[in-house]
């Protein structure tokens, strides 16, 4: 008779199921769509022609380079705006820091498209809405993203050793030399952690765009959305999460989001 | 491996808990389910409040429905877009009785053998064949859809606008036009749709086409029937000219515009946002009527301030568009058919209508009511308050023989025509010049996609390319730092000192 022997390992089979129904099947779906095409007899076949066409295609590769720019300008936005709170924040003495800390996530509690809607009213009154698009694109994804760039900012800079910065000031450093040469190195993680949080939902984050730019700016999630919900292609719509999926992925590797870095593993970064 | 398969191992990966849960109840009682497949928001249903209480202010159809039929139930479900729902049965091939796509994804469902005929004797008497407007049955019988689809809703397209906006706005409106004037700039919007901003966008291209064709119909050089046939070529026409014509069109309109939208147009007129919108007619009515200001009935006081916005067709031509019912193969056919000649009784149009806010392909004696109701301002020879003669609104031609009177004529003011009304029913004139829009094959539809990505993705503002650019200069000066610094060479020790090897 076998004898059912409970270990730790078999914890983890509920998570393993849903890895696998809803991670690794949908990617291999998305994967086998990119890459086959309808012949004309109604079969599927193997295709590289999603992937000319898509950078052969004057819309899409605007529609990339527009996404792209959003969502740089958006994140160097976010990154300036949260470092020096954050900074702030994590090197303050002060006992209730959470609590101002909880008041900058907050927004992340209401639903968001209430707020972009709520924004949209905002900017009518300003003025800005129907006349300054991009504009308003930036600033919802700034709105919108921004406590994802304070949060691991900000663990990242209270987790760190200050008898570093202590040390440094103790060899002659002057404040400045103390923040670019230790303090900033030191949350490189954090940063990196931000920059990944706010970069890629701001490339496909289309409700933003949508309701900020009266639909006149189109970004890469929208385009997808399109494929799928309105043109009835879903091979093109699979090769375009690809491509955005290689994109993200260049743009971890490129800021050394892989890198086997002993401070990464201090918790501060999220992913 | 097909895609039908693929799609449901997709779908059955997704839906695998909602699956389960169903299985149980999903086969036992066949025969006595409805399953109905429709937009959302488009049968009349009582408000529901936010304690669960119902409110009687509509008529509750499916209860009625399932009140009259004992031992029916109707399953109702909604979708948003046509490829949405179109998708959805090819996955799910069995699983509606009755769907409500618009006129093209008809044509393309009835085109690929996916619907189930009409039976003879639903063709013969029935409540539809009945009720529905002698217009509409002359229109699908042209297009030989009577056997598979059965109206529900329609209309035509055309501008709302606020009369009060310029001088001569219904002028410069009453050609598609107008929209391009620099001086509407910034207080338009067009719909987000590929196919509807294609039909703008051929109307606009061929306008003085269009304009030669009105002229020789209106001297008499040419009968109604051809007329409207010579639309229907113009509207129709997908060739790689037309269409680069209309992507130049509507790249330079997207210049003048406030934007394109999905929904909130309405919201954005009502409030004044933006003073023109293109807009399908059932919206417009919904539009104009929530615009208007409110007075209180008894004292005539003004309650809530508002504007009284138009609605215009331009000159040139409009595009006829409806939703109808078909029956998926595999559907019940004798409960879907059951359902449809339910909703063409002319009360339960009327409550449709009431609801809906769009006009029903349903005519008859209620429905005519309802509108004499809504719209009519006096008998023939009355005045309107500022003494004008009541102009004859005729509506023979869409209620003519669905019901008993002699003539369906509704008396309103000249301005009043040019409201609600207009919208609700337009004139036999409109219909003339009005086009229904076929659907588009495969490779048509690729190429009109592709041009309406181009008019949505275009063109790219020259800061972009400067943000590019910079950043582009920043990756390769940082590139070329780190290949510089590997190269240099460790500094000279100092004199007396020696360099310990790394990591001894």
């Amino acid at each position: 008779m076998m004898k059912f022997r409970f270990s730790r390992k078999q914890l983890c089979i509920p998570y393993a199921l849903f890895l696998i129904l809803f991670v690794v099947i949908p990617m291999l779906m998305i994967l086998f769509y990119a890459f086959t095409g309808e012949t004309a007899d109604g079969g599927i076949s193997f295709t590289l022609a999603n992937f000319a066409d898509f950078f052969t295609s004057a819309a899409k590769l605007s529609t990339l380079l527009m996404s792209f720019t959003i969502a740089i300008i958006s994140t160097a936005i976010c990154l300036l705006i949260a470092y020096p709170l954050a900074y702030v924040l994590a090197r303050s003495g002060w006992k209730k820091r959470s609590v101002l800390l909880m008041i900058f996530i907050m927004p992340m509690w209401i639903n968001f498209v209430l707020r972009i809607t709520a924004l949209r009213e905002l900017l009518d009154l300003i003025g800005l809405l129907g006349t300054e698009n991009y504009l308003n694109t930036i600033i919802g994804m700034v709105y919108d993203f921004l406590p994802f760039m304070i949060l691991p900012l900000y663990t990242t800079l209270e987790k760190l050793d200050t008898s570093y910065l202590e040390a440094a000031s103790d060899l002659g450093a002057n404040k400045l030399t103390v923040f670019t040469r230790v303090t900033f190195p030191l949350s490189m993680p954090g940063v990196i952690s931000g920059i990944t949080m706010v970069f890629m939902p701001s490339m496909t984050n289309y409700v933003v765009s949508d309701t900020l730019s009266n639909f006149n700016i189109t970004i890469l999630g929208k385009l997808i959305d399109q494929y799928f919900t309105t043109y009835d292609n879903w091979h093109m719509g699979s090769m375009i999460s690809i491509i955005l999926l290689v994109i993200i992925f260049l743009t971890l590797l490129a800021t050394g989001g892989f890198k086997e870095d002993k401070d990464n593993a201090r918790g501060a970064n999220l992913w | 491996m097909n895609r039908r398969i693929l799609t449901g191992a997709l779908a059955f990966c997704l839906l695998l808990p909602s699956f389960l849960a169903f299985a149980g109840c999903a086969s036992s009682e066949k025969e006595t389910v409805l399953r109905v497949y429709n937009w959302e928001d488009y049968i009349s249903e009582p408000t529901v409040n936010d304690d669960g209480s119902v409110e009687d202010d509509y008529v509750d159809l499916i209860a009625k429905f399932e009140e009259e039929n004992p031992g029916v139930t109707v399953e109702y479900s909604t979708f948003g877009t046509n490829e949405n729902m179109y998708n959805e049965l090819k996955i799910n091939a069995a699983g509606y009785d009755l769907v409500c796509p618009s006129d093209y994804m008809i044509m393309k469902m009835i085109a690929e053998d996916m619907v189930e005929p009409f039976t003879q004797d639903f063709l013969e008497n029935s409540s539809y064949m009945r009720y529905a407007s002698p217009y509409i049955k002359d229109l699908f019988e042209e297009n030989g859809w009577t056997e598979y689809a059965a109206a529900y809703m329609w209309g035509t397209m055309g501008y709302v606008y606020d009369p009060e906006l310029s001088d001569t706005v219904e002028e410069d409106l009453s050609g598609w036009g107008g929209l391009w004037q620099e001086r509407y700039a910034r207080v338009a919007t067009i719909k987000d749709s590929v196919r509807d901003s294609y039909f703008l966008g051929v109307a606009y291209y061929y306008r003085d086409e269009l304009r030669e064709l009105a002229a020789q119909f209106e001297s008499g050089g040419l009968n109604a029937q051809d007329y409207n046939a010579r639309i229907t070529e113009i509207m129709n026409r997908t060739d790689a000219e037309t269409i680069d014509g209309v992507k130049e069109g509507l790249l330079d309109l997207k210049e003048n515009l406030y934007g394109f939208e999905v929904d909130s147009g309405k919201q954005d007129m009502i409030v004044g946002r933006i003073s023109i919108n293109f807009a399908w007619s059932g919206d417009a009515v919904y539009t104009m009527d929530d615009a208007e200001p409110i007075y209180d009935e008894e004292t005539g006081d003004l309650i809530a301030d508002g504007i009284y916005l138009n609605y215009i067709v331009p000159e040139e031509c409009s595009n006829i568009w409806f939703d109808g019912w078909v029956m998926p193969k595999g559907a019940n056919v004798e409960l879907a058919q059951k359902f449809i000649n339910f909703l063409s009784e002319p009360e339960n149009a009327v409550a449709n209508m009431n609801y809906i806010g769009y006009t029903s392909a349903v005519a008859g004696d209620a429905v005519f009511d309802e509108m004499v109701d809504w719209y009519s301002e006096g008998e023939a020879g009355d005045t309107d308050e500022n003494g004008d003669p009541l102009i004859p609104y005729d509506l023979n031609y869409f209620f003519g023989g669905t019901g008993e009177y002699d003539d369906y004529v509704i008396y309103v003011s000249e301005e009043s025509a040019k409201r609600q009304i207009s919208a609700q029913y337009p004139t036999q004139e409109v219909l003339t010049r009005s086009a229904i829009m076929q659907h588009f094959d495969d490779a048509t539809n690729a190429a009109v996609n592709e041009m309406w990505e181009e008019v949505k993705g275009l063109p790219i503002p020259v800061w972009a390319y400067i943000v590019i650019a910079v950043i582009a200069a920043l990756i390769v000066i940082t590139a070329l730092s780190y290949v510089y610094k590997g190269k240099r060479k460790d500094p000279k020790p100092k004199k007396g000192y020696k360099v310990l090897k790394k990591g001894a």
